[in-house]
Formats: structure tokens, sequence, C-alpha cells
């Protein structure tokens, strides 16, 4: 489970403060996939590296399972799998030797780690680029590693940051089936993303996120019955109060 | 500490996969033993051989003993020197001028001046004039003491204190020289060669987006600071190495004794500079990383990471200048392992409770250096500065 609570963060610099959360409160219950929503600039990615331990809130908390990511930063991230924003890959590394390293920074060994790793192969039909390293790996091929060294230890939480930008239709539904199972299991995952179809299809709940604050929580259907809209994009839109960075 | 050795297993690989960055870092080792023949192979042949000095003269039919005396020593006149080498003596351009009346003022006992005439500061001439001086006062003194002994005065009255030398410095000063150049390329490789190694596992991985997912992990940044060190210090301690080895061998193509030098890298001396320059390797590779950390790019990095040269290269040249060296300056890291190297090659006896104190203290700081990274990795700064 993650909580987030009324978490404000600006950002100082000399010339300007931007404010880049001012209040946000949510929750991402176990067994649920909750989307996050919201234009560009809107927070989302300071809200999920505050929820990584890697920025300080101003003011407000998050926790994963209960366990405050401040105080117990490295307790808190054992529960955490993450895709992040920006991902690179190690490029002298073959696509196995990173997965593995991934899988030994969270404290797994032997036959164990061995099993978990052939799983997740298997899982995102990847034994084709096990052995090779990863340069010049194409987009697609970067995600399915970054995912699996993401899902490698089976992590109770699971954060995407818009994990299906540059994957293909075959490997989109691989990630779809993967989440759904997931879900299915118990685990908790959230997830940010632009791809209102996508949000649609696979979010149970969608937090909407404009201007480091909630603007609107609910199924996709909710939500489009509180603007009174078919589709989740028209509400999407309405929800904001604009239709600046929709495009994005 | 699984942990850990997962994080230095990845960075060894990483390292030894960067066939670029190896090569720069071992290219140091590789060099310097070429560098260290060929200079020794240069001071020999100046020390041993006597080789021709092609002077200038006018007037020389005024005084031809004193040429053939000269000639004697291997210094002729300009216009033997040889067609290949008559460009050179022309430019060096030594003069040496006997006056007309050279055979009379000696006939009647009158100071006699000749003129040289020649540039006293470029350095390849040093050995030349020195030579032509040597003989002429001895040519000088040798016709005063034969006027002496004919008025019946026994010349050892001319010489009331005779002044015997005894030099305590060991090897020659061409060997010193070598020695010196030597201490200092140790301590430049020890302080450059993780370097490339070092920028790219903190810069590089932050170029390369790898560095936000790995302190998203749940490890400690000490840990991964560690990891990065311990790589980093292992390739400069392999690039000694591997110099030291080499050097030791390419000793054995040069005969120093003709030099009456005595230098040597025997497997006691080994290791002691070993134990001198592996505390020097990890402080540097906490001082690179600390600064690669800093930097944007791995192009910035690279930049100021290169300024870190001048630590190792400047504070040798530092100590020759001072006279009166502060005790304090024997247990200051780099400048003490600096002194004891001096030592170590001039054939002293190694001071222990100094290279203790200067390794302690060198340990001391870069686990500093650590502890302030560590800390560093975990400020919002260093986050912000990922995208």
């Amino acid at each position: 489970m993650i909580e987030v609570n009324n978490l404000h963060k600006s950002f100082v610099s000399k010339k300007n403060t931007v404010r880049a959360l001012d209040g946000l409160s949510f929750t991402a219950k176990d067994g649920e996939i909750t989307g996050i929503l919201g234009p560009n600039g809107a927070g989302k990615t300071t809200c999920l590296r505050t929820l990584y331990g890697l920025l300080r809130a101003d003011q407000g908390e998050a926790r994963i399972d209960g366990i405050k990511v401040t105080q117990e930063p490295i307790k808190a991230r054992k529960r955490l799998g993450i895709f992040p924003d920006k991902f690179g890959l190690y490029e002298r590394l073959t696509a196995y030797e990173q997965i593995d390293y991934f899988a030994s920074i969270h404290g797994m060994k032997g036959i164990e780690k061995q099993t978990a790793i052939e799983q997740i192969l298997t899982d995102l039909d990847m034994h084709a680029l096990a052995h090779r390293k990863t340069v010049g790996f194409s987009q697609g091929q970067r995600m399915k590693v970054t995912l699996a060294q993401a899902l490698v230890h089976q992590p109770k939480n699971f954060v995407l940051d818009e994990p299906t930008r540059g994957l293909d239709v075959m490997s989109t539904r691989i990630l779809r089936a993967h989440l759904a199972k997931f879900k299915a299991k118990g685990h908790c995952i959230l997830f940010s993303s632009h791809v209102m179809q996508e949000v649609a299809a696979l979010c149970d709940r969608v937090i909407i996120v404009a201007n480091g604050k909630m603007a609107a929580q609910g199924t996709p259907q909710e939500l489009c019955e509180l603007a009174g809209e078919t589709h989740l994009e028209e509400a999407f839109v309405k929800l904001i109060g604009s239709d600046e960075g929709v495009a994005a | 500490m699984m942990q850990l050795k997962a994080l230095m297993v990845k960075e060894f690989k990483e390292a030894f996969r960067d066939k670029r960055a190896l090569m720069v870092a071992m290219s140091m080792a590789l060099l310097m033993p070429v560098m260290i023949m060929v200079m020794l192979k240069v001071a020999i042949k100046e020390a041993v051989d006597n080789p021709p000095v092609y002077v200038k003269y006018s007037g020389a039919q005024y005084a031809p003993k004193l040429i053939a005396a000269l000639e004697n020593k291997n210094i002729l006149s300009f216009a033997q020197v040889p067609a290949d080498e008559k460009r050179n003596w022309n430019e060096r351009n030594i003069e040496l001028t006997i006056p007309e009346h050279f055979a009379e003022d000696m006939a009647a006992g009158k100071p006699i001046e000749l003129i040289l005439r020649a540039d006293f500061n470029e350095k390849s001439l040093s050995t030349p004039i020195r030579r032509i001086k040597t003989l002429i006062n001895e040519y000088s003194l040798s016709i005063g003491y034969k006027r002496l002994l004919v008025r019946g005065i026994d010349i050892k009255l001319l010489q009331p204190i005779k002044l015997l030398e005894q030099d305590t410095a060991l090897p020659s000063s061409n060997a010193m020289m070598i020695s010196l150049i030597l201490g200092v390329y140790l301590m430049m490789a020890a302080f450059m060669s993780g370097l490339p190694v070092a920028i790219d596992s903190s810069a590089g991985e932050r170029e390369r987006n790898v560095l936000e997912m790995l302190l998203c992990q749940p490890v400690s940044t000490l840990k991964i600071v560690l990891a990065k060190l311990s790589c980093a210090s292992a390739i400069a301690i392999i690039s000694i190495i591997l110099m030291l080895v080499l050097t030791s061998l390419a000793m054995n193509f040069v005969d120093l004794t003709k030099i009456g030098a005595t230098f040597s890298i025997d497997a006691s001396t080994f290791a002691i500079l070993l134990l001198l320059l592996v505390p020097i390797c990890l402080l540097a590779a906490a001082l690179q990383l600390l600064f690669a950390f800093q930097a944007k790019s791995f192009k910035e990095a690279q930049s100021t990471v290169t300024m870190l040269i001048m630590v190792p290269s400047f504070i040798p040249f530092a100590l020759m200048m001072m006279d009166d060296k502060p005790a304090w300056v024997n247990w200051l890291p780099i400048s003490g392992q600096s002194l004891l190297m001096e030592d170590v090659f001039k054939g002293l006896a190694v001071d222990w409770s100094a290279l203790f104190f200067t390794s302690a203290a060198t340990i001391a700081l870069t686990v500093l250096l650590v502890w302030v990274l560590a800390k560093r990795l975990t400020s919002e700064k260093v986050v912000m500065s990922l995208s």
C-alpha cells in the first residue's frame, strides 16, 4: 500500500520558486492498479521521487506499507519496485548481468535468485536478449530490461513512470498481462501515464493531478460521470480545468 | 555485505570491459619504464663520455701550446667540426679570444687576459664551458707553479689549507634527478591512473541515467561510494604494480655503475614503495569521485577532475623549494610520501614512524572524503542535477 499525505514541495532557486507539490494526498491500495494522470509539470515525477526517498517533502509524508520513507528509506525501498522516468542501462553488462545485479542489491542470492531471474526472463519473453550486452538495444528492449530489473525481486509495491512509451504492441500487452497478474496476487501498482486508453483499460482507480494538487479521483467510469463526458480524455481536460499540456 | 559484493563485482566488470579507459590507465605504466631508460642512457652518455667540444678561436696562432693542451682534452677548433654537426656548434657559438701579445706577456710574466664568450645560461653548454674553464685554469696554474719552482719556492706553500670533500649523497646528481622524476611519476600514476574509471562510474553513470535508478534502490550510499572507490583505486594500484615491475626490468638494461649510482628496485624497495603508494591511490580515487559527482556531465567532470593533477605534481616541487621543512610536512598526505620516496631512492633507511603517520593521515583523509561523499549522495542537490 502506498500512501501520500499532504505533500508540499517547492524548488527554490535564486531567480524563482517553483511550487511542484501543493498538498497532494492519495492512497494506492493493494490489489489495485492506481493510475496517476496529469499534464506535464503537474508534479507527477516529483511526487514519485519523494516516494522513492530521493527528495524530501517540505511538508507531509509518504508511506510505503506503513513505513515512512523519510525515516527508513532503505526499508521502504525494499518493498518497492521502480520503473523510473528516465532510465538507462549499464551498457557494458549483459541484460542477464544487469538483472542479476539488481536482484543482488535486493538481497537475493543462490538458487532463489537464479529461479527469480529465469522466471522474469520467461515472463517477459527475454531469453533471446539475456546474454547480449545492452549497448545498441532498441527502446522496447531497454524497456524490458528495466522492467525485468524492477520486477525481479517480486516487489509488494510497484511504481511505474510512463512504462509504455516506446513499447510495441506485443510488449505492451505482455506488460498489461503482467500487471494484471501482479494485481491478482494482491500487489499494489502505481502507474503514471499520458495514454488515456492505457489508463482506461488498466486502472481500477485514477488520480488526476494538476498544479501539484489532486484535481479528482475515482474509477475511469466515475471520472467520466463526474465531468459529464463519455471519454476519459474529455473528462480529463475538463477536470484539470484547461486543455493545456494534453497534447504532450 | 552481499550488496557491497554485488556492487563491487558490477563496478569491476564495467571497468574491465571499458577497454579505452583501461588503456589510458595503463599507458602511464607502460610509458614510464621506457622514459626512465632513455633518460638514463642519455645521462650515462653525458657523464662518461668526453665528447669533442668545438671552439671558435681567434688568435690561436699566438698560443700554440695552450691550443695543443686543449686539443689533448678533446676541445677542438671550430675549423675541425664535422659537416653534420656544424650547424649545432655554430649556434652554440663558444668563442675564445687570445690576445696578440700572448707570447710576449707570458715571457714578461705579465697577466694575460683570455676572453671566453658563450651563453652561460644555456644548459647544453654548461659541461663544455666547465671543461674549458677547468683546463685553462689547470694550464695557468701549472705555469705558475713552474715559475715558483724555478725560483726555489715549494708550491705546497700556496696551499695552506686543503679541503677534502666527502659527499654523503650516494648517487650522482644525474641519478638524483632520475629518482626525483621517478618519484613524481609514480605519484602521478597513483593519482591519475584511476581517473577514467572514477569519472565513468560517477559522472558517466549520471549521464547515462543509471545513477538515479541506483539511488532509488535499498542500498546505502556509503556502500555505493565504497564500491566505486575500491574499483578506481584497484585500477590505480594495478597500474603502479605494473609500472614498478616494468621499471625494475628496464633497469637491467642500463649500466648504472658507470655514473656511480646504485639504484635498483629490489623486493624490499618494491614493498615499501607499494606501501607508500596504496594510500595515495585510495585518496586519489576519493578525491576524483568527490569532484566527478559534483559535475553535471562527463565532459565537465573530465575538465574539473583533471585539475587534480596539480596536487601530485605541485607538492613534490614545492617541497624541493622549501629549505627548512617543518616537521609536519613529513606527516601530511602526499608530501610525507613524497619525502619518504626520496629517501628510498637515495638508499637511506626508511623512517617507519613517518611512514606510519603519513599513511594514517592519508587514510583518515580518505575516510573523511568517503563519508562526505556518501552524505552528499543523499542530498537533494545531487538528485536535482540528475535531470
